[in-house]
């Protein structure tokens, strides 16, 4: 590892993950200190019950399934990005253990096979709707209502996905490489493996890292903290 | 009259005072309003004015951008430092507050843009902190402000006005016993220990319908001297209309009833029903409820008899915001409508989704709005104009000054009917 590489995708990585960590705690922390409205600030119909209150929580959080009859295309868009993005996380963590009941299921070329077009469709979707996020902006009402916060929190994801499709479609790096550097980092002593170190995707996969390490740090300071923060507000739905 | 000389007197608040106003109005829904909103504008179409003018300044998610520019420049911890990130802006910049006082009083608080919002944002409740702040810097509306004064003033001087109110209803209550044909018909006032405190309109066109249900009804029940429309709440001066508020439930604590009673006006139930204990930090003593509640609790209870299946022309209702997605009755008033009417025709969208009429949020009490909310009713007009109905039930006096409105401007040639004067003209006498 050069000396860009060790502080981009390594030690930046533990700094991220601090600022991320304290961040949201000081985040939440203003939230919860602060008094809730003496005022009930729900719609009606009201849910019958807590379990058909906490039903309609999940169901406001994950699908908000009446944002579709005002906007259909963005919500659409918002559906495919976020899932997908929950599930190409998801399927990072292949780099910390191997998925081993999928393996046993599908061998090892199946796994490999598995990976290369989940995570192909999945890399394809997200960059899509990261474009038609971006692209929204340019016209109005969009533009007008956009400050640079949103143009700086999607261009940081377009960078992001452009390189993670890099690395998913044309870089030669094994998943068994990745786990290598993913131990490396987790063990405290970043570094590249040979295989990884002698091709020039390395740098791809830096800049990838970098990128995602500015994103996390930017995290808790931003309107990203809807990822949470959208579980409380859409309780309040039902505060009547 | 004397708010003239208060507005002389006071000063514009600087600066300081003004995020004062924003500061102590924080709470935490508050700040999840303000720090959430991805300004994703899926709320574009959710809002009428919005819909039907293009115009950025009615699209919800700017409206509440103007209070979160002040919010990140001022309050937020990060917004304080990278102000630039977020478009941050001084409290006291002219624009931003001739922008805001546009957004904020031609909004008529509907609520909707909050149905369809993935984080159910609500723009109506950050309006009324902008509000405060508009009033704080002496730039709340003109006309709301004397409308909220004049009522303020009827409140400290009734004991001159009392007689005068009293004398205005003896001919309302000759009325009320002719049409019943009933002399011991009456409209009671200042009765002690009443069951019921009915809050009526000015005028007399929801207190002779409402007298002949309560006869009818046999309850025991007294007329409020007050009003129940508050344009303190509209002008967005929680103190004024907790002031204003105030005048009906000290006088139903001083006769002691276990009721009160809104009559068919929307916002003043949301004030008395969720507004009034958080401003005046204290538990009442007794229910409040809106009138179309308590009438169909009579028709169920067979206390009133409705002529069952009575007209044959196609009859619509309105869910006004207040009544419906802001309180939940969507099922009372179509129980007695649809029983009264063999053709009842819903409107599409309807219930939680249904379009606000336009006319909310005292906007029917500024001249200044009166093309703008006939303009952006348009959708409410083609929404009726569909139905293909004769007649138009809504309980919601807004709503029907509005409608009735529209009605002109739209040619839809349908009669506009209060919930009560649907009731009494359809009831076994």
């Amino acid at each position: 590892m050069n000396g860009f590489s060790f502080f981009a995708a390594g030690i930046l990585i533990y700094i991220a993950v601090i600022v991320f960590l304290a961040g949201m705690a000081y985040q939440v922390y203003r939230w919860i200190k602060t008094p809730r409205s003496s005022v009930m600030l729900g719609i009606f119909p009201r849910p019958k019950n807590k379990g058909a209150r906490f039903f309609k929580l999940l169901k406001d959080s994950f699908i908000f399934p009446h944002s579709i009859e005002v906007d259909p295309w963005m919500w659409i868009f918002a559906i495919l990005f976020h899932f997908s993005l929950a599930a190409v996380l998801l399927a990072h963590f292949r780099m910390v253990r191997e998925f081993t009941p999928l393996v046993d299921v599908l061998g090892k070329e199946g796994m490999e096979k598995l990976g290369a077009i989940a995570g192909g469709t999945m890399g394809t979707i997200l960059f899509i709707a990261i474009l038609f996020y971006i692209f929204r902006r340019f016209f109005s009402p969009y533009k007008d209502l956009s400050v640079f916060e949103d143009y700086f929190i999607v261009f940081l994801l377009i960078v992001i996905i452009a390189l993670g499709d890099h690395l998913r479609f044309f870089a030669k790096i094994s998943v068994s490489d990745y786990r290598a550097y993913f131990q490396s980092v987790l063990t405290f002593r970043p570094y590249f493996p040979e295989t990884i170190a002698a091709k020039g995707a390395k740098w791809v996969l830096t800049m990838h890292v970098f990128f995602v390490n500015l994103f996390v740090m930017y995290f808790p300071f931003s309107k990203l903290t809807h990822a949470i923060g959208t579980f409380a507000v859409n309780t309040v739905r039902s505060d009547v | 009259m004397m708010e003239n000389n208060t507005v002389i007197k006071k000063k514009t608040a600087g600066k300081e005072a003004l995020l004062g106003v924003l500061k102590s109005r924080i709470n935490r829904q508050f700040l999840f309003y303000l720090d959430l909103c991805a300004r994703c504008a899926i709320c574009r179409d959710a809002c009428h004015q919005y819909k039907v003018t293009k115009d950025i300044i009615y699209l919800p998610a700017y409206r509440a951008e103007l209070i979160r520019r002040i919010y990140k420049k001022n309050i937020s911890p990060f917004g304080k430092v990278f102000p630039r990130m977020f478009e941050g802006k001084e409290i006291d910049d002219e624009k931003l507050l001739e922008e805001l006082g546009k957004a904020t009083y031609a909004c008529t608080s509907c609520r909707r843009c909050m149905v369809y919002c993935p984080f159910s944002i609500d723009t109506a409740w950050v309006l009324s902190i902008a509000k405060e702040i508009l009033n704080a810097a002496q730039k709340g509306n003109t006309m709301l402000g004397e409308l909220a004064d004049a009522a303020i003033f009827k409140g400290e001087n009734i004991d001159m006005l009392k007689d005068i109110l009293k004398e205005t209803l003896k001919e309302t209550e000759a009325e009320l016993k002719e049409k019943l044909n009933d002399e011991n018909a009456s409209i009671p006032m200042e009765s002690q220990g009443a069951d019921f405190l009915y809050v009526a309109l000015a005028g007399t066109h929801t207190i002779l319908p409402a007298a002949m249900i309560f006869n009818k009804a046999k309850i025991n029940w007294t007329l409020s001297m007050f009003e129940a429309s508050n344009y303190g709440y509209f002008l967005g001066s929680s103190i004024k209309a907790k002031t204003i508020a105030g005048r009906i439930v000290d006088e139903a604590k001083r006769l002691e009833v276990k009721e009160i009673i809104i009559t068919e006006c929307g916002h003043a139930y949301r004030v008395m029903k969720f507004l009034y204990e958080a401003w005046a930090k204290e538990k009442l003593p007794f229910k409040i409820k809106g009138f179309v509640e308590l009438v169909t609790e009579f028709v169920k209870d067979g206390k009133v008899i409705l002529k069952e299946g009575n007209l044959r022309d196609p009859v619509t209702y309105h869910d006004p915001c207040q009544v419906g997605r802001n309180a939940g009755f969507y099922d009372e008033p179509r129980y007695i409508v649809k029983k009264i009417s063999t053709d009842f025709r819903d409107m599409t969208p309807n219930r939680e989704r249904n379009w606000c009429c336009g006319g909310g949020g005292g906007l029917v009490a500024m001249p200044e709005l009166e093309k703008f909310r006939i303009q952006t009713g348009k959708i409410k007009a083609d929404q009726i104009k569909h139905t293909g109905a004769k007649i138009l039930v809504t309980p919601c006096e807004n709503c029907r000054l509005q409608i009735g409105n529209l009605n002109e401007a739209y040619n839809l040639g349908i009669e506009i009917s209060s919930m009560m004067d649907f009731v009494v003209n359809n009831m076994v006498v």
